[in-house]
């Protein structure tokens, strides 16, 4: 009873301050601020994965899909085998080879998961490909995106409330949030959260049945690149130096990893699938 | 002068050729016989030794070097040595060895995109999203998928964060 009179009173006050500066409707922010407080600034899954559909929609005006159905098909394949062994199995996953030339890979909200051709022309095999997807899809089991957003302070709403503010089906918002969102892809994650990204990746890889060391392969080729190469600029500038990731991968993989590789059989898919396309 | 130009353009050919597969160690590691720990130990790769890499399997790098020849556990190499590249010829490929075929292909026809002045100012592409959505495929399809390689799953704990020192 205390904390819904300290909340009016609390609402009671903002149009005050607020007065002149903007129209405010009281029901409707008394309506959010209840329900943002039962929903605890959480973001839940259909507003996640719409706007993550936004997010993926801006991507791919950046760069549209390789147009290679049967690219596309195989690395759904791939991905949607590998989201069988994690926590959220039933979001709506999917995957796409991006045309563009760099060298980068990107998850948005609710399971949308990029490849560009650049990175999938640099890979070896089926279990390098399943690493990279692992790790993109670890930012989207831990909303790493969702997470960096709502540290954003130009959203111009109270990040607690951002939850809420979505399902009210606030398209001004939603636009907003969107356009934030994508903007989160040029300046890049936490570094903590790439690196929970490997290190849960190449589990959720072996998981599936794949090689584990197919992550760190890819870091290790990674690794000669050079940032003054313009492909990788993004990228490089985007993550933790892959020395570092390499090196916290080697801790944490120890030997325990040792046991386990991937059906031959896959390797061969691989070439004849993505091989011939790029 | 036209022999100054033939020498530089010489040596500016066989550079790339020369680009060696290389790195180094970065701990003392034990170079095996076979790709596996109980394998017999041909010789030990002091800390920093070059090596140059001949080929890849699972957790093991297939390695020549002045301390001898074998297997080393990948995470004990890391990628170059003193050699700096730069420029866009810099992604030598240098552990991208093992798929014929596949190594210095270049794009005839390529979209960058996905810069970070792209990203600021991106335009949503319907069209594209909704491709995207009929590439989808279900559970059932990717089970099937992974029958045809023989892959299997296996249950596996999550690692914890801090890692073995």
């Amino acid at each position: 009873m205390f904390k819904r009179s300290a909340l009016f009173f609390v609402i009671c006050l903002l149009p005050a301050c607020k007065q002149g500066t903007m129209e405010f409707d009281l029901d409707k922010a008394v309506s959010i601020a209840q329900k943002a407080r039962q929903a605890n600034r959480s973001i839940e899954e259909p507003e996640e994965i719409r706007m993550g559909s936004g997010i993926a929609a801006n991507l791919l005006g950046t760069s549209p899909l390789l147009a290679d159905d049967k690219a596309q098909q195989y690395i759904n394949q791939v991905g949607r085998w590998v989201s069988l062994h994690t926590e959220r199995p039933d979001l709506p996953w999917k995957f796409g080879i991006l045309a563009s030339t760099d060298v980068n890979a990107f998850a948005t909200p609710g399971g949308m998961i990029f490849i560009t051709r650049g990175l999938l022309q640099k890979l070896n095999n089926e279990s390098e490909l399943a690493g990279v997807l692992a790790h993109e899809m670890v930012h989207v089991l831990r909303k790493h995106h969702l997470a960096a957003l709502q540290k954003e302070a130009r959203l111009g709403i109270a990040s607690d409330l951002l939850g809420e503010a979505l399902k009210d089906n606030n398209s001004q918002v939603l636009e907003k949030a969107i356009k934030a969102g994508t903007e989160v892809y040029a300046r890049g994650l936490d570094k903590e959260d790439e690196f929970e990204a490997d290190r849960m990746g190449i589990v959720i890889a072996t998981r599936a049945g794949y090689d584990p060391y197919g992550l760190p392969a890819v870091l290790q080729m990674l690794e000669t690149g050079s940032a003054q190469d313009s492909s990788l600029a993004l990228m490089f500038k985007t993550h933790p130096a892959p020395r570092d990731r390499l090196n916290l991968l080697d801790r944490a993989m120890g030997t325990r990893f040792d046991a386990y590789s991937a059906p031959t059989q896959t390797d061969k898919r691989f070439n004849s699938e993505v091989s011939q396309y790029l | 002068m036209k022999l100054i130009f033939g020498l530089f353009t010489l040596f500016w050919l066989a550079t790339p050729a020369c680009a060696e597969q290389t790195a180094y160690a970065v701990r003392s590691t034990e170079i095996k016989q076979q790709p596996y720990s109980d394998a017999a130990t041909v010789a030990r790769l002091n800390e920093n030794a070059s090596v140059s890499i001949v080929s890849r399997q699972g957790g093991w790098v297939r390695i020549s070097s002045r301390a001898g020849n074998g297997w080393v556990k990948m995470l004990s190499l890391r990628g170059g040595s003193t050699a700096t590249r730069r420029g866009d010829s810099g992604l030598q490929n240098l552990f991208n060895i093992g798929r014929t075929g596949s190594s210095g292909i270049t794009v005839a026809t390529g979209v960058r995109g996905l810069s970070e002045e792209d990203l600021k100012h991106a335009q949503p592409d319907p069209h594209e999203l909704e491709k995207l959505q009929n590439y989808a495929v279900n559970k059932a399809r990717a089970e099937k998928f992974a029958r045809e390689a023989k892959l299997k799953s296996l249950p596996l704990d999550y690692l914890p964060s801090g890692g073995k020192p």
